[in-house]
């Protein structure tokens, strides 16, 4: 059997039926976040990225780097929610949201920079931001949460 | 959707050639290779190699990233997740709600 590591430049793309507004909201806004993002009350502004758990617990504080609406956001990331994460590098995440042909949109999600974070990369790797991703394209297209 | 060739069709069509599969679990082992590297691996011309990458460029299946003055091919797993939800997982779960019906039947007549 071959052992992969988790690659320390991670990229996940997805067509999305709505608009460019719609998903940059859902990206931004706590309200949305909460119904996709391992139920995180995700905000983010010009000034940073805050993310709160259902018991106000700080998940996540990190810099905002690009706040470009409805085309492009980079933000860091830092695992607050796991201590052993925590301690690990900051790293990098960026959305880009293109609009194509009949009403879609191409979302790129770039995690990088996670040469520092290993075990953070480990984490989020594949199922973690699928699940995230996949999620967010349901609730814009049908109204649901994936558990809703 | 019925009619237009759908997203689903295009990642179906990506997927049915052995080539492709093989880049794909190239990508797998290691992610963002340049074409020269995937191509090294290949037993075909440079030309052959990039044909295949844009039909699983084409289908969302691989994403390509520039980093300086390279070009870097990613696998983006998306799609194959997609379709695992939509094809996979729901015959999957019947199967197993029947042998968990089989296993009480048999249980509670033992």
């Amino acid at each position: 059997m071959t052992t992969t590591t988790a690659p320390a430049t991670q990229v996940y793309q997805v067509f999305i039926r709505a608009t460019p507004d719609a998903i940059w909201e859902a990206i931004t806004t706590p309200a949305f976040t909460e119904r996709y993002f391992h139920g995180s009350r995700i905000e983010i502004t010009p000034a940073g990225r805050r993310s709160l758990g259902p018991d106000g617990e700080v998940r996540g504080d990190s810099r905002v780097l690009e706040f470009d609406p409805p085309r492009k956001l980079v933000h860091g990331w830092q695992s607050l929610y796991d201590p052993e994460l925590a301690e690990e590098e900051p790293s990098r995440v960026t959305w880009e949201i293109e609009p194509k042909r009949r009403g879609y949109c191409k979302l790129t999600v770039t995690h990088d920079q996670l040469e520092g974070a290993p075990k953070t990369a480990e984490s989020v790797y594949g199922e973690g931001w699928m699940m995230v991703i996949s999620g967010l394209k349901t609730l814009l297209e049908t109204g649901n949460g994936l558990d809703g | 959707m019925l009619g237009g060739v759908t997203d689903d069709d295009r990642v179906f069509r990506a997927l049915a050639d052995p080539t492709r599969r093989f880049l794909l679990d190239l990508l797998f082992t290691r992610d963002g290779r340049t074409l020269t590297e995937l191509e090294s691996e290949l037993e075909m011309s440079r030309f052959g190699a990039m044909k295949h990458l844009r039909v699983l460029e084409e289908a969302g299946l691989v994403v390509t990233r520039r980093s300086g003055r390279e070009k870097l091919h990613f696998l983006n797993p998306v799609p194959i997740r997609l379709i695992h939800d939509r094809w996979i997982d729901k015959y999957r779960v019947r199967q197993v709600s029947a042998l968990a019906e089989l296993k009480t039947e048999l249980e509670e007549t033992a």
